[in-house]
Formats: C-alpha cells, structure tokens, sequence
C-alpha cells in the first residue's frame, strides 16, 4: 500500500504539498523536485518531520536543490533521476503533485 | 491427531483501474474538462476510473452552478452521465469542503464525502493515478 | 518486466518538460520498457512542426526526437488537444505535425495505461 509522491510545486504557491501530506501514508516516500524544493524551508515540512520521526522516506532531488542554491537537510535523502526511476517501481504507484 | 495448518494467502483487494483527482476550480482553466474527457473514455472502454475532488476541485460538485453565464460550455451538465459510463466512485474530500465553507449539496447523486484518511485508503485502492 | 507509461502535460517550453525528459532517459537507460509518452493538455504543442525556441535554449523537442530514435519510444500526441492548440492533424499529410509523434486519441492512453506497470505523469 506504498505510494510515491512527486512534489513539484512550491507550498509557498500552492495548496498541492498540503493535499499530498493529507493523503499520506506511513509506508509512502515523497521526492521534492523542480520548485517542489523550495518546501524544504516550509514550515509544512517542519511539522512532517516532527510528526512521521523517519519513518517517511523523503527525498529531494540534489541538482534540483542546488540549482535554487537551496540548503539542504541532513535528514532527507539526496537523489538523483535514476534513484527515481527506482523508487517508481519499489512503490506501488506513483502521485504527481504540479 | 494431528493439526493440519492450513495455509491460507492474506486476501488483500488488489488494486486496479485509474484514480482521476480534480484539484481545480471548473471555470477559470481546462483542467476540469480534460479530466473528465479522460474519464469518460476510460468508461466507455469499459475500465475502472474513479473520480477524486480535493482542494478547489470540490468547486466541480457544487449545485446551482451555470457556466453559461460567463460564456463557459457547461461541461458540469456530463456529470450526470456518469452511471451510463459505469463510473460509480466518485469521492469529495471533507476538509476541503469545511475549509471552503461548502455543505454536501452536489449537482450529481452519490458522491461519497471522505475524511482526509479514508480520501487516502480509497485512492490506494487504484493502480494508476492521475491529477488535473 | 518493468513496464513504463508517461504521461506529458506541460509545453516544449516548459522548464518542468526538461524534468519530464530527464525522467524518461534515466528510466530507458535503466533498461526499463518505456511503452509509451502520451503528450496531453499543453504537452500536445510539442508535435507542432513550427515551434522555434532560440538556439541557446533547451531543445526539448529535439531530445524527445532523440529518445524516439535511440530507444524506438513511441510518442503519441492527443489529437483533440493538439488541434484546440492550433495543430492541424486531419490534413492529407498532416504538414504541421513532426514526424516523430504519433497522432492519437484519447483511447491510446486507455491503451497504455491498462499495459504499464507503472504511469507517471509530469
């Protein structure tokens, strides 16, 4: 019952981060891509991080993040396009979030 | 005597057919009507296809609306074909209703208002997701 | 066998395209089966013949034609979203259209979604 959450858009933005963490479940991974970067310094991500404690895989694309000159957290993982292909088949289905 | 332990497989409902989620506003961009294309095909080609309203999507069931009034083709009006195409599963999300001070009044019968939760298990019951 | 559909929703000029392309090179160079892009909504103005984004710019179309070739990845255009976007594809010799799409219709993406694996959208 695993999905994996493309987050593309900044939740400064728009209301799509906020739908995908209503939807989420604990076995479910969430890559941040494109502007969906910027939600590293939301305060959504903040309260995520305090309320899942590591047991959601969370990850964000390292060109995507460095590109925006975004600092990253040592607790999310850095990924790249492969390592998303790879996540599309270690879930079950995969939500785009644009 | 000796106990045979029946080794019976966890019956887990597998997932199929498209989840479709509208998370936008009906007048104002494409969104709506292109999703509902997709819809309508995959119901006449006899697939599994559920509808999801969340966030300003659920600006898509509200009653009383009239597109005419501001030169929109009312694409709502197809809605009510829904049946004839076998799409039966048609989902509202409750928070987003509350947040928009909306009650359960649709154009169309049986939508199934869900909390956030229940929004997430019944997406998680389809194969494939797409998000206009 | 890992099977692959994706579905394109944003223009060639679209810097998300770029993320769209990028994601379906690393899946054909992971040996994934890719059976299929369906370019819908804006993505359908890829297929117009007289798009011209300056030289020093990122030629999407380009790198989808290149992928076509490479990996035999078919590309299909919506054909109701494409001629709503000024592309005519019922011509005799669909003049507007590139080559390297594919016209179709909506029961494509019935068709390839019911044979993935996996869809993903962009």
């Amino acid at each position: 019952m695993s999905t994996l959450h493309l987050v593309r858009q900044s939740a400064f933005a728009t209301n799509d981060f906020a739908q995908c963490l209503s939807v989420l479940d604990h076995q479910d991974s969430i890559v941040l891509m494109d502007d969906g970067c910027y939600n590293l310094k939301h305060s959504l991500m903040d309260s995520l991080l305090k309320r899942v404690d590591g047991t959601i895989n969370i990850n964000v694309i390292t060109t995507h993040a460095q590109a925006r000159a975004i600092e990253t957290i040592a607790t999310i993982n850095h990924i790249d396009m492969a390592d998303v292909v790879e996540l599309t088949f270690n879930h079950k289905k995969v939500i785009t979030w644009q | 005597m000796t106990i045979i332990e029946q080794q019976t497989p966890a019956i887990l409902p597998k997932e199929s057919g498209l989840a479709i989620i509208n998370s936008k506003a009906p007048f104002s961009s494409n969104h709506g009507k292109d999703a509902l294309d997709v819809a309508l095909i995959f119901g006449s080609f006899e697939q599994k296809v559920s509808l999801f309203f969340q966030g300003d999507g659920v600006y898509q069931l509200i009653a009383n609306q009239d597109g005419r009034l501001v030169s929109i083709k009312d694409y709502l009006k197809t809605f009510s074909a829904f049946e004839f195409y076998d799409i039966e599963d048609i989902y509202a999300c409750q928070q987003s209703l509350v947040n928009r001070q909306l009650n359960e009044t649709f154009h169309i019968n049986d939508v199934q208002v869900l909390t956030s939760i229940e929004f997430g298990k019944a997406l998680n019951r389809h194969q494939h997701v797409l998000r206009f | 066998m890992k099977t692959l559909a994706v579905v394109v929703t944003t223009p060639p000029y679209s810097h998300l395209t770029i993320t769209a392309l990028t994601y379906v090179e690393a899946a054909l160079v992971a040996g994934i089966n890719v059976i299929g892009v369906f370019f819908y909504q804006d993505g359908a103005m890829h297929a117009n013949k007289n798009t011209s984004i300056a030289s020093d710019e990122y030629q999407a179309i380009a790198h989808w034609q290149r992928l076509q070739q490479q990996y035999q990845l078919p590309l299909h255009i919506c054909i109701t979203a494409a001629e709503k976007r000024g592309i005519a594809c019922d011509s005799i010799d669909n003049e507007q259209v590139n080559k390297a799409f594919t016209v179709s219709g909506l029961g494509e993406l019935v068709e390839l979604t019911t044979k993935a694996s996996r869809l993903v959208q962009f």
